[in-house]
């Protein structure tokens, strides 16, 4: 726990001197205050139009610099061959690689955090407040940022390369989102074999679709009990994917 | 031994499998599939948009775009010679198609079509409003104006009034549709009850935008009724 600990505190340390991540931060202030003034053309709806666009911008930024750290996260140290001196220490992988992840996750979630405050205080000068809904909103999207750093993670791990893992990791935000659409598919289709396919690939894939708290907050709002089967989902499927990336690089030889 | 974190992956897996179909049987995303979207110039940006998990905001884009389109034009729709707003009925069912629980925008769009001063497309105001009840079958407004959308059509104008005033003060009454019902009475010579209406918008905080415009209608309405009352004297 105390090794976890310390490589957590290191990397949090290490992202936050990062100018990549700062930018990240300007620019999704940036994307805030342009969803300022794009709303000012929504006539009376202004209110709904910050509401999305802002939280659209907070989760595409939290989404790109998630992949783009997480990506980079030990195939850099593999590079610099800093790996080399760390694992000389009593340093069991599995803790380096959770303390590495936890620590990368906490730095974009304080940069969720700083922009969601802005965005608040944004709706709270145009009459909106219901902050409950906003934090389960904030609370699903953190859950996305989540499962993509740890698949991400497994993705630069098993590919071993950067662009590709990145390539793999948006095509997998798709699918993710896709993934009631390849239900429908799967039911319309005729082949037993492509209804196969298609429902493994729907199952395989995060099911982000369903996790769209942002996306479906002007239907009727679901209850507590789903947002706690989302928090297992997105835990479970998080440390599935930490698990095999474990398995991994436990695996590699230094 | 070597393979633990595998079968720990697997263990988790089927959790997260086991939890996911909890998940989407306690509540279900209502949105139309990709294949019902509308198609024409923007299909390109909604399709992106919606598969990338933004489908309100692709809503909101497609909203302003057509307000946009009823300001004036936009390059993508433009109107040929004695069409004016012959695109708007699919600029409307766009962006409920998008997010159909948008509904302040389509009650919007139905409003503009079927009472709009210039537009006049009741038969695309009946389109939208049935397309909205298909959708989001738990709207009453939408039956509510495809009512008073039959109303106009039989010419009974002073029970059309009264049913769209009967929803004036709901939260889904765009303040457009306020300000139509207002001009109506007024065209109808009934100014205290159009300053009346006025008034309401104004003091109605969600009404914000048409502010504006009610205090000029107050004080255009004001010198009308003390003309007439002039008059009578």
């Amino acid at each position: 726990m105390q090794t976890i600990s310390a490589v957590f505190s290191y990397t949090l340390k290490e992202h936050l001197r990062r100018k990549a991540w700062l930018f990240a931060a300007l620019f999704g202030l940036v994307l805030l205050g342009g969803a300022l003034i794009v709303s000012a053309l929504g006539a009376d709806e202004r209110a709904r139009l910050l509401l999305d666009l802002g939280l659209a911008a907070i989760e595409a930024i939290s989404l790109v610099s998630v992949v783009f750290l997480t990506v980079n996260l030990i195939l850099s140290e593999i590079e610099s061959r800093a790996i080399f001196l760390i694992l000389s220490h009593p340093v069991r992988r599995a803790d380096y690689l959770l303390g590495r992840f936890l620590g990368t996750v906490a730095a974009v979630t304080l940069g969720m955090a700083g922009m969601a405050l802005m965005h608040m205080a944004i709706l709270s000068l145009y009459g909106w407040w219901e902050p409950g809904r906003y934090l389960a909103a904030l609370v699903c999207l953190l859950g996305k940022t989540g499962v993509m750093g740890a698949l991400s993670l497994l993705l630069s791990l098993a590919l071993t390369s950067e662009a590709a893992a990145m390539a793999f990791a948006v095509f997998l935000w798709m699918l993710g989102h896709f993934s009631s659409e390849m239900r429908f598919l799967a039911d319309r289709s005729g082949s037993a074999f492509m209804k196969t396919t298609l429902i493994a690939f729907s199952h395989a894939a995060p099911d982000f679709a369903h996790f769209n708290y942002r996306d479906f907050w002007h239907q009727a709002a679901p209850g507590a009990e789903w947002l706690m089967w989302a928090g297992v989902y997105a835990l479970a499927y998080t440390a599935a994917c930490l698990a095999l990336s474990v398995q991994l690089f436990e695996q590699k030889e230094f | 031994m070597r393979k633990r974190w595998l079968a720990v992956a697997v263990c988790l897996f089927a959790l997260a499998l086991f939890a996911g179909a909890r998940m989407r049987r306690l509540h279900e995303p209502r949105f139309p599939h990709l294949s019902e979207l509308k198609t024409g110039p923007f299909a390109f940006q909604d399709a992106s948009l919606a598969i990338a998990g933004f489908r309100a905001p692709a809503a909101d884009l497609a909203w302003i775009q057509f307000l946009q389109y009823a300001a004036g034009d936009i390059p993508q729709y433009v109107d040929r010679p004695g069409h004016a707003y012959e695109h708007l009925g699919a600029m409307s069912q766009r962006v409920l198609r998008l997010d159909p629980s948008f509904y302040r925008a389509t009650l919007f769009a139905a409003g503009m079509l079927a009472w709009f001063h210039g537009v006049d497309q009741p038969d695309e105001a009946a389109d939208l409003l049935n397309e909205g009840m298909r959708l989001s079958p738990e709207q009453p407004m939408y039956s509510l104006y495809l009512a008073a959308l039959a109303y106009k059509k039989k010419g009974d104008t002073q029970r059309m009034i009264d049913l769209l005033e009967s929803s004036f003060d709901l939260p889904q009454t765009p303040s457009t549709m306020k300000a139509i019902l207002a001009n109506l009475r007024q065209s109808r010579g009934e100014y205290r009850q159009a300053l009346g209406l006025w008034e309401r918008i104004l003091n109605s905080e969600r009404d914000r935008a048409e502010h504006g415009r009610a205090k000029d209608k107050i004080t255009e309405l004001k010198t009308l009724i003390a003309a007439g009352a002039a008059k009578k004297r």
